[in-house]
């Protein structure tokens, strides 16, 4: 886990300043695509349970500190999508290889669906009423469209990603 | 040998973290020093990636938008000559107007400063409407100012760095601005309804004379957030639910805020 946290960490910042430079110019119906979200996931899904909540942890925490909304609520997020998807990775659903094309997509539109209205429950249990206001249900189709389409990419890059220190142990 | 080395190591961490919790506690509170932590941690990555971006985006969309550019172009040369007339046209009545305000004793923002601003980021996420500005403390702003551009309110100042802000947009669900509009003595409370949403108007009875068209302006009340005379919004319907004793008025602001690249911070503080 420590050796090859350096490079999910490194890359979860780049993640991040996707996050930040592109994909909140490229909003749909005023939705952003929560690719710091989809990066734990893609983590999780190749079995790293430490790695997997780590990349939660700090895309989560980097996105709230540009925010308004309650500091840290991503990061929960981040660190239950980790925890998840990494169940089911250590089980070998949704690998890439062994279990069938569209398993990875499908828990990846399942996450994008669910992780939104998880948001926004835990919002309204910190009290934040207000961000039920919003098109939670724009943010969440489209987040559980984008999950699907990029679930494959993001799991590829992850996999190289924890792979490039050979060593590491899971 | 190795296990009293780790157990330094994790000694040494754990101090260094509470000496910087306790630094930041005391000087700018932990949260806000946390954020601005990791703000200066991010904002590398973000330029670096902003960089290699931005040219590949701009060749796709210079492939694809070119004739729109062009038309664009001409058509905001257009606007701008229309807005040279319209400049001088009423520089005598914004002169008379600031003489009645004035006399009034209510602010008129024609007479307000304003520091232009770039804006740097809008709100990572789908659950607030909020952007970054280029300009912050060391630039006069403070928290509480009115934000303009694109031809109304855009939303108001809700923390300072010294070198940026960040704008709460007038569709953030958290916001509400006090309106009036042309020959009505009464206010109508406007408030956010998410990013991409129209706002919403509250309790507007049956006895006002709104119609689609109608422009509302801050009301600029003693005391209030807003000083007087900023365009907020267009009213797009009024409707009448059967039974009800209020109109169900729909607005939309009268600001672009799809295309906004640049701001005006009015530099006029709450209660002033």
């Amino acid at each position: 886990m420590s050796r090859a946290g350096l490079p999910v960490l490194v890359a979860t910042l780049f993640v991040v300043g996707v996050q930040l430079a592109i994909l909140t110019d490229l909003r749909v119906a005023g939705v952003v695509v929560m690719a710091v979200w989809l990066w734990p996931f893609a983590v999780g899904l190749s079995g790293h349970t430490g790695l997997a909540t780590l990349a939660g942890a700090v895309g989560g925490l980097c996105v709230d500190a540009h925010a308004i909304t309650p500091f840290g609520l991503s990061a929960i997020i981040g660190v239950l999508i980790g925890w998840a998807s990494s169940r089911l990775g250590r089980e070998g659903v949704g690998d890439l290889e062994s279990a069938a094309w569209w398993v990875s997509p499908l828990i990846g539109a399942l996450i994008g669906l669910l992780a939104p209205a998880i948001y926004v429950v835990l919002g309204a249990v910190m009290l934040n009423f207000t961000l039920w206001r919003g098109s939670v249900f724009n943010v969440m189709w489209l987040n559980a469209l984008a999950f699907a389409v990029l679930a494959r990419p993001a799991g590829y890059a992850a996999r190289l990603v924890t792979q490039l220190v050979p060593t590491a142990r899971r | 040998m190795a296990g009293d080395r780790t157990r330094r190591r994790a000694w040494t961490f754990g101090v260094a973290a509470l000496v910087t919790l306790t630094i930041l506690y005391a000087t700018v509170g932990v949260e806000s020093g946390v954020r601005r932590v990791i703000n200066l941690v991010v904002a590398p990555f973000s330029w670096t990636v902003n960089e290699l971006a931005r040219p590949i985006g701009h060749l796709f969309a210079g492939a694809i938008n070119y004739s729109d550019v062009v038309a664009q172009n001409q058509k905001l040369r257009y606007e701008l000559g229309q807005a040279d007339v319209r400049l001088n046209e009423t520089w005598a009545f914004a002169r008379q107007l600031q003489q009645m305000t004035t006399q009034l004793h209510v602010p008129f923002v024609g007479s307000l400063p304003v520091v232009s601003a770039q804006v740097t980021t809008l709100a990572p996420t789908s659950f607030a409407a909020t952007m970054d500005i280029s300009v912050g403390r060391d630039n006069g702003v403070l928290a509480g100012m009115p934000v303009v551009a694109n031809g109304g309110l855009v939303g108001t100042v809700i923390s300072t760095t010294p070198h940026g802000s960040t704008v709460r947009l007038i569709t953030d669900a958290n916001s509400s601005v006090g309106v009036t509009y042309k020959n009505s003595t009464s206010s109508i409370v406007i408030s956010g309804r998410g990013l991409n949403n129209a706002l919403g108007a509250s309790s507007v009875a049956l006895t006002s004379t709104l119609r689609p068209g109608t422009v509302l302006f801050t009301d600029g009340l003693s005391g209030g957030l807003y000083p007087m005379g900023l365009p907020v919004a267009r009213v797009s319907a009024v409707n009448l639910t059967p039974g009800s004793t209020t109109y169900d008025v729909a607005v939309s602001p009268t600001a672009d805020l799809s295309n906004l690249f640049y701001v005006d911070v009015v530099l006029w503080e709450p209660g002033t």
